[in-house]
């Protein structure tokens, strides 16, 4: 196990006193919350600081970290001292940062046993739904599939320990569906305590990142360059589709950053979206002597500036 | 690998399509306390159909605002109408963000 210096990860000395605590943490959570920090490791962030915030904040749990010395270090290999805290006493079952408990090792190790003693009461309860995201190929929205979806569920042995299960559900996608919609799948969510009735799970749709489409609720979008005689002189050109290609017919005299709108291909639904094509112009280089001719030509062919400033 | 093929797949419901909730439902599939939604509705960051609490109906919209007020409050200790401007100032921000992919300058 490493040990955690919970004083680094909120940036604060250990002399700090519990308002400077606090001032620190609720700059950096609002800094690296996964719902508004675009940051790729937002999330993993976000937990150590809440972490280190449930230990620091908290009176108790602050002194019997701060009894271990100041000599460890992050990353060091740890062991918690035989009875290390003796003597503390913590009052509360509710000692976790947030729903989940899902903490490290290190947290778990010192405060895990006491943070879960009082969760065992004897009654008949529903069971918590459970929330889950799951990243789909855009390809399924558009023909429904099945996918095999692996979630990773917290569970709490009878120590007190948190482990991590895995289970595997066989998933129907259904057609139509959007990024940022739940599915909702009855009775998979955590079990019910007693006789009471297991939870549901939400699973929220998202959408592997493409290469090529990118999608905006039931609105698709797909980049398609051109040859500048293309767009200068209409063409039909074969247009990619998460459908398939397509053949688009390009109207003579398209700018670039132009859209063209394919009603109805976008994704599938009552009413289906439709796929956008927005041009963009790309130049061939002028990369040896027949090239260079041509673009000579084309400078003598017209009176063009596009520095002009437009008239009126 | 036999049990694998013998599964059926689960079917599930579209939350924002075909689902309406009740209060206490909300309630539980987001694990907030209903004192927090009736909060939220007073600050207009829910809108459920209906007039009196036990006649609500909250779209499956709802479910993800719900959630997202939750977090925002638990974990930054936002009061209500700091969640409620945090909403829309997200809700704007995205719509933003969906204008610049649209012309194909958001990546």
């Amino acid at each position: 196990m490493k040990f955690k210096d919970y004083y680094e990860t909120l940036g604060v000395p250990r002399t700090s006193t519990q308002d400077e605590v606090k001032h620190a943490y609720r700059k950096l959570a609002r800094k690296y919350h996964p719902d508004v920090s675009k940051d790729d490791n937002a999330e993993a962030r976000f937990k150590e600081i809440g972490e280190a915030y449930a230990v620091l904040k908290d009176p108790e749990k602050r002194a019997a970290y701060d009894q271990m010395g100041s000599q460890w270090k992050t990353g060091q290999d740890f062991q918690p001292p035989p009875g290390w805290d003796a003597g503390f006493e913590f009052s509360g079952g509710d000692f976790g940062a947030g729903p989940g408990g899902d903490h490290s090792d290190f947290f778990e190790a010192l405060f895990g046993r006491h943070a879960r003693a009082a969760q065992h009461a004897h009654m008949h309860a529903r069971g918590e739904d459970h929330h889950a995201k799951v990243l789909i190929d855009l390809i399924d929205a558009y023909r429904g599939a099945q996918r095999g979806i692996t979630l990773r569920l917290p569970v709490v042995d009878p120590q007190g320990h948190v482990t991590t299960q895995e289970r595997t559900l066989e998933v129907r996608i259904p057609k139509g569906i959007r990024a940022g919609q739940h599915l909702r799948l009855n009775g998979q969510g955590g079990p019910g305590l007693g006789k009471g009735m297991a939870g549901d799970l939400y699973l929220e749709i998202a959408f592997k990142p493409d290469p090529h489409f990118r999608a905006d609720g039931r609105n698709v979008y797909v980049d398609l360059p051109l040859a500048p005689w293309e767009a200068a002189l209409g063409a039909s050109v074969t247009t990619p589709t998460p459908d398939g290609p397509v053949q688009l017919t390009i109207p003579p005299g398209s700018v670039a950053g132009r859209q063209l709108r394919m009603k109805g291909r976008g994704i599938p639904g009552a009413p289906p979206g439709d796929l956008y094509v927005v041009l963009n112009i790309a130049l061939p280089p002028a990369d040896n002597d027949a090239a260079k001719e041509a673009y000579r030509t084309m400078a003598k062919a017209f009176d063009f500036n596009p520095r002009q400033t437009p008239k009126g | 690998m036999a049990t694998q093929s013998t599964l059926a797949a689960l079917q599930g419901a579209v939350v924002e399509e075909e689902v309406q909730l009740t209060l206490v439902e909300l309630c539980q599939a987001c694990c907030a306390e209903q004192e927090h939604v009736l909060t939220w509705v007073l600050e207009g960051v829910l809108e459920p159909a209906g007039n009196e609490p036990q006649d609500w109906r909250f779209s499956g919209e709802s479910l993800r605002r719900a959630r997202l007020a939750l977090r925002l409050s638990q974990d930054l200790e936002i009061n209500p109408p700091g969640v409620a401007l945090a909403l829309d100032l997200m809700d704007e921000i995205a719509e933003l963000r969906a204008q610049l992919q649209r012309i194909g300058a958001g990546q």
